[in-house]
Order: structure tokens, then C-alpha cells, then sequence
């Protein structure tokens, strides 16, 4: 053996034994509704980008100065989700969300728009609010009681007439772009980034059929998690790892027949759940992780008797007939979105697992200063039968990865991040090797480039 | 020693894998012919393609022994093929599960009803064979508390009490009645597999119960099932043989 990774390669003997012994199972298709461009989302398979093989450099994820790189030409250039619509009803209710340095209120105005300030008094400086949902008359500064309407405005300088160069030449509080879409609200940084429309391209067309809006906030947690923010995107946007660490999910979902789509910014892929997956032996019994899924659609799993091969058919089935009874609209969905993972990113930091009958979304923000440091958001959502009491609003929790379980699959995959980030430092590893089953990452990394070279985002 | 069985006409329920199928094996392995089901069809015919190799005759056939009427034309084709029964192993079970009270009519009708079908219906040809054997399969789970209060555990219990019943019932006749509990039984694709994926504490703990630290296999619980079934065990009725890797804890008097 010499240390020189050249010599080091393997023969083309150990290279052949190698490959038999890695290779990926076959597996018959699983059967999926016709390709679609719409109405409704659509199923059409997206032509894949042809993006080169080569590493992706560990220095995006670890050095200070990509950070930086990314906050000037990136963070500040895109839409970035701020909140829910739902949180903020009535004038004057306002959302304080961070983005890196920043602080941003999103307030509810009397014409019941919203609009985004930069959460900064013009006077020294002072931040006007906490981070949180809450309710203002006037955003009145704790310092000098700086006093700003819920449209931003100056309404009180106290002694102003003691500032010889007057009040500062504007109107109040610095406003963001802000819009609204999908029952969230959204603001850039950038006062020349394109319509939010525009930028989201073609996620509405995909996501309207599930109806988000009129799903309920079941859980509201922000976990502070000891790696880059990129780290995680990438841990969402792909199912290579279901066998490395969720082999519960292998009784659960096929990790090999994935439909990859990237489009412009934004990229899916669409997971069949119901199934078992090529990898495992074929069960004796109807897995207690599907069991899940048909008692959700009102089955009972101890009166199935068909083999395990029809479940997910017998399951879009069964929901397609029953949903209205049970006061589920399935009307704008297709059959496989009734079982299956339809799970998107937005880029650059919103990733969402939608179903029929619930939502996963997931923010992941960067720290402010540390890029080995982020804040892991999670919203989760339910579509509730019509008529059903709404629950009380979900608390907003905080704390540290490791200090509270958030479930056994999202345990799984925050114990690991921490391990990616540390090798990541390491003097032995250069970046990321990256596989077909991981194309939506080199297709993230791909669109993440075109804003740091300056090839999208607003020129200025 | 000589087991006796070469000759003899064996039909085992749910015999495609795991125990059944390690029983079905280690039988045609010793002379017997089989007649084997499972629910699946192509399942059923790779099997008897696989036991055949042994070099007795194996048939086969696709049936589900909830439905009464199936099940019994199967046993009665089995044995006109077979021409006659010398050993019966009832060893089809529905599993575990509390997913509602469906449970307990499915455990009832597959684990209970299918045994007690397939014993009444045999008795006749059993008594013809002049060393008639049942071995049927129960499960640890029935002498001891596990995991959850199911069906499952409860229909098995009820097997062990039909067993030394019918044992005592159908002993004039030359039949002798067992029936073997196995302790948790590990094999590629069995239910112990995928609860390592599914449930790893639950198989962690489960593995710490065992005193020599790993599962017992389906060939183990074949041998004794095996030995039950044979007129080496002429001696033997009305038992139940526990062969559980030692996974349970009480004292056995």
C-alpha cells in the first residue's frame, strides 16, 4: 500500500468484484397513473438536466467565505418563506422570522395584504420586535419609543424638533418585497427579484391540488442542528439513504423507483409508499409501518387478505371511493398522489413531503454567522374532514438536535448530520460523490452556481 | 435411529417457507410423500418443484384455509392423491396483530379452525394409517405473557388445550396428538426479519432473551417436529414440546 491515491486504484479484477457485489437489486415497476401535463398536478416525467459527474466541493459546506458568497449573491436574491398566512388574520398581526443577520416583520395590513419591514428601528438601530407570531397597533421602539404604523410609517419621533437634520427621509420603516402564495407568506431581500409568481414556476400548478390552505398546523418546531444548511437539503433530496439509516422505511416505500423531475430553480421526486421495497424479502404479514397508511384511509388491515402487491392500488382505491364520505376532498388529486410521496424543493430552502392528507414542510436556515451551524424548521399539516373542530394552534418549540425526540424517522436523520458535517472538515475527504439517485442534489448545487456566478437573480 | 417414516404420507399446511417449508424438507428428506399448501400459487408450485428434489412424491395446491370449502377439497384430493394420510401438521397461522377485533376471527378462523378442520376431516385416514401422528403448531407465546395482548397469543393458548383434548379423544384409534410451541424463529423472510427493520427494539430485546444470544432457525423446530410426527415417538402423546431456544423463563415441571 502507498499513500498515493493514484496508485492506490483498485485492478480491474477488485473493480470487477466490487461491482458485484454493489449492485443496486432489479425490481418490477411499480405502477404509476399516466403521464400527465395537467390539470392537476402534474405526472409527466421532466427531461433529466445533464449535469457533470464531478465532486461537489466540501468547501460549500464548511468554509465562511462560501457562506458569505452565498448571503451576498443568493440569500439576498431569491423569495424566502416567511410564515403562515393562517398565523397572521387580522391588521396589525405580524410574523418577526430571521433570515441570517436579518430580522423581517411581515405584517397584516387593513386591506388585508401583507407587507415585509426590515424589523429595525431607523433611530439606533434597535430591533422593534422579538422573533414570533404576535399582534401590533404601532411597532413603538423599547429604546426611544420610536413609533412606526403596521404600514411601516413614522407616527411618533419623540422631540423630534430636537434633531436639527429632522426626521430620517422616508417615509418609516424600510419595506421588502412580500407576497403570498399557497397559504404562506414570502419576502425577499432583493427590492428587484421578479414576481413572486414567477420565481415559485412551476410549484403552484403542482401544489394548489392538495389544498393546502385549508390543512391545520399540527406541529410548529425549530431544531438547532450542528451542520450546514445545504447538509440537510441534501438529506431530504434523495432516498439513497432510506437503506442506510431508515430500514424501517424499506417495509414501508420503494427506494429504487423514484421519478426524478428538476425544472428551473425548484426539483421533486415522486416515492410510492404502500409498497415494500426491492431490497427486503417479501414480508409474511402486512408491515406495521403500511398498517399506518391503511388505518389512515379507513382500512382495517386485519380483514386485507389480498397480497401485499395490490395494497397500494386497493389503498388509492379505497380513498378514492370512501374520501367524500369521510369528508376528504380528493377530487383535484390523482390516484398515486392518494398513497404516495410527492416531495418538492423549493429552492433555495424549503423542502416539502405532500400528501393527500397531510404536509411535511421543512425550512432549513443558516446560521447567522457559523456555517456549520442551522436552524431546522418544522411545519407539519393535516387535512382535516370537513366540518372537524380546528385544534388549537401548536406552541412554537426550540431547542437543541438531541435535547427532544421529533420522530423516529427525523431522530434518524438529524443523528446523522452531525458526523456528515464533522468528516466533511476532514483533510481525507475532498466532496461529494454524487450518484443518479442523488440528482436532485448536483441539480440543487447546479442552481445554487447559477446565483453565486450571477447567471439568475436580479442584476444589480 | 431410524425415524420410521420413510413411506409415510405427510400434509403440512403453510409449508412454502419458514417452519413449515423446514418441515416439509427435512420429511421428504426421510422418505415422506407431501401434500403442501400456501396461499400463493407460484409460491406453492417453486416449493413442490424444490421438495420433489428429495425424490418423494410432492403435490401441492393454492389455497387460503379460511375458506372452509377450499381447504377441505384440498385435504381430500391430498389424501386420494397421496392415497391415504399417515401424518398431519397444521401449521398455517394469521399472526400477530391488534389492528381491531377482526383479529381475533381471523386468528380464530386460520390458527383454530383450519387445525381443528383439518384433524376431524384427517381422523378417518389417520386411523387407516395404524401409526397416525398430528403434530400442530402452537408458540411460546401462549405459555408466556408477549409483547401485546393479541389474538395471536390467545388462539395459540387454545391449540395446546385442543391438542391433549383430541389427544386423549382419537388415542384408541392409534392417533397421538402433539403439539410443538417454537420460541422466535429467525429466517430470510420471516416475520423476525422484518421486525429487525420495523421494530429493532423489539428484536433487541427479544434477542437478549435468548441464553446462547441468537434465534432459533425453522430446521430446528423441523427436527423435533419431525421426531413428534414419526413412530419413533410412539410414546409421545398429548404433549407439548417446547422448542424455544430456552427464550422462555419458567420452570417446566
Amino acid at each position: 500500500m502507498t499513500n498515493d491515491p493514484k496508485s492506490d486504484s483498485l485492478t480491474e479484477l477488485e473493480l470487477q468484484e466490487l461491482k458485484e457485489r454493489s449492485k443496486a437489486p432489479n425490481y418490477r415497476k411499480v405502477r404509476r397513473v399516466p403521464e400527465s401535463d395537467g390539470p392537476g398536478t402534474p405526472t409527466a416525467k421532466a427531461p433529466d438536466p445533464d449535469l457533470p459527474t464531478l465532486i461537489i466541493p466540501k468547501e460549500r459546506y464548511t468554509s465562511a467565505d462560501h457562506m458569505q458568497r452565498e448571503w451576498q449573491h443568493m440569500w439576498t436574491k431569491v423569495w424566502l418563506l416567511g410564515g403562515l398566512e393562517a398565523d397572521i388574520p387580522e391588521p396589525g398581526d405580524y410574523i418577526a422570522t430571521e433570515i441570517g443577520r436579518e430580522s423581517i416583520l411581515l405584517v397584516r395590513q387593513i386591506d388585508g395584504s401583507v407587507r415585509a419591514f426590515f424589523n429595525v428601528c431607523l433611530h439606533r438601530g434597535n430591533r422593534l420586535r422579538p422573533s414570533g407570531i404576535s399582534s401590533a397597533e404601532t411597532f413603538k421602539c423599547q429604546y426611544h419609543h420610536w413609533e412606526y404604523g403596521i404600514d411601516g410609517r413614522f407616527v411618533r419621533i419623540p422631540d423630534l424638533d430636537t434633531f436639527p437634520q429632522g426626521a430620517p427621509p422616508c417615509r418609516g420603516l424600510r419595506g421588502l418585497p412580500c407576497d403570498t402564495w399557497g397559504g404562506f407568506v414570502w419576502f425577499s431581500l432583493d427590492p428587484n427579484v421578479e414576481p413572486l409568481r414567477t420565481f415559485l414556476d412551476p410549484i403552484p400548478q403542482h401544489l394548489d391540488p392538495y389544498q393546502v390552505p385549508k390543512m391545520v398546523l399540527t406541529r410548529d418546531i425549530t431544531v438547532e442542528w450542528s451542520c450546514n444548511w445545504k447538509a440537510s437539503v441534501d438529506a431530504f433530496n434523495e432516498s439513497y439513504h432510506v437503506q442506510g439509516i431508515h430500514p424501517q422505511l424499506l417495509y414501508y416505500l420503494h427506494d429504487l423507483d423514484i421519478q426524478i423531475d428538476c425544472y428551473d430553480r425548484h426539483n421533486r421526486y415522486l416515492i410510492p409508499f404502500g409498497t415494500v421495497s426491492p431490497r427486503v424479502r417479501k414480508p409474511p404479514s402486512i408491515p406495521d409501518p403500511i398498517k399506518s397508511i391503511m388505518k389512515t384511509a379507513g382500512m382495517d388491515p386485519a380483514d386485507y387478505d389480498e397480497p401485499l402487491e395490490n395494497l397500494r392500488r386497493d389503498v388509492q382505491a379505497h380513498k378514492r371511493r370512501t374520501g367524500a364520505s369521510m369528508g376528504k376532498d380528493y377530487s383535484q388529486l390523482n390516484d398515486d398522489q392518494l398513497t404516495d410521496d410527492y416531495h418538492y424543493l423549493i429552492f433555495p430552502n424549503v423542502t416539502l413531503n405532500v400528501h393527500a392528507d397531510d404536509l411535511m414542510l421543512f425550512r432549513q436556515r443558516p446560521h447567522p454567522t457559523d456555517p456549520n451551524q442551522m436552524f431546522y424548521d418544522i411545519w407539519t399539516f393535516e387535512l382535516l374532514p370537513d366540518g372537524a373542530e380546528r385544534p388549537a394552534r401548536p406552541k412554537h418549540q426550540h431547542f437543541q438536535h438531541g435535547d427532544k425526540s421529533i420522530g423516529l424517522v427525523l431522530d434518524q436523520d438529524a443523528q446523522n448530520l452531525p458526523g456528515v458535517q464533522e468528516g466533511m472538515h476532514s483533510s481525507g475527504f475532498e466532496g461529494l460523490w454524487i450518484g443518479s439517485q442523488e440528482l436532485r442534489i448536483r441539480h440543487f448545487h447546479k442552481v445554487l452556481d447559477d446565483y453565486l456566478e450571477g447567471r439568475v437573480g436580479s442584476a444589480k | 435411529m431410524d425415524l420410521g417414516l420413510r413411506g409415510k404420507r405427510a400434509i403440512v399446511t403453510g409449508a412454502t417457507k419458514g417452519i413449515g417449508r423446514a418441515i416439509v424438507d427435512l420429511l421428504a428428506g426421510e422418505g415422506c410423500d407431501i401434500a403442501l399448501c400456501a396461499r400463493s400459487e407460484d409460491e406453492v408450485e417453486s416449493a413442490v418443484r424444490e421438495v420433489a428434489t428429495k425424490g418423494t412424491q410432492v403435490i401441492g395446491g393454492a389455497v387460503n384455509v379460511r375458506d372452509a370449502d377450499a381447504y377441505k377439497a384440498w385435504l381430500e384430493r391430498s389424501v386420494a392423491q397421496l392415497g391415504g394420510c399417515d401424518i398431519f401438521i397444521p401449521n398455517v397461522s394469521a399472526g400477530g396483530g391488534m389492528d381491531s377485533e377482526k383479529n381475533w376471527w381471523k386468528c380464530f378462523e386460520v390458527d383454530v379452525l383450519h387445525t381443528v378442520r383439518g384433524c376431524e376431516f384427517l381422523t378417518p385416514h389417520l386411523e387407516k394409517s395404524g401409526h397416525g401422528s398430528i403434530v400442530i403448531i402452537s408458540s411460546t407465546n401462549a405459555l408466556e405473557t408477549f409483547y401485546v395482548p393479541m389474538a395471536y397469543n390467545a388462539m395459540k393458548a387454545a391449540l395446546i388445550t385442543y391438542s391433549k383434548q383430541l389427544s386423549q379423544f382419537i388415542g384408541r384409534k392409534n392417533i397421538r396428538v402433539n403439539t410443538v410451541s417454537p420460541g422466535p424463529i429467525y429466517f430470510e423472510g420471516g416475520a423476525w426479519e422484518m421486525i429487525k427493520s420495523t421494530n429493532q427494539k423489539m428484536y433487541d430485546s427479544t434477542l437478549r432473551a435468548m441464553p446462547n444470544g441468537h434465534f432459533g432457525s425453522p430446521d430446528e423446530v423441523a427436527r423435533v417436529v419431525a421426531f413428534l410426527a414419526s413412530p419413533a415417538a410412539s410414546i409421545i402423546t398429548g404433549a407439548n414440546v417446547v422448542a424455544d431456544n430456552g427464550f422462555t423463563k419458567r420452570v417446566q415441571y
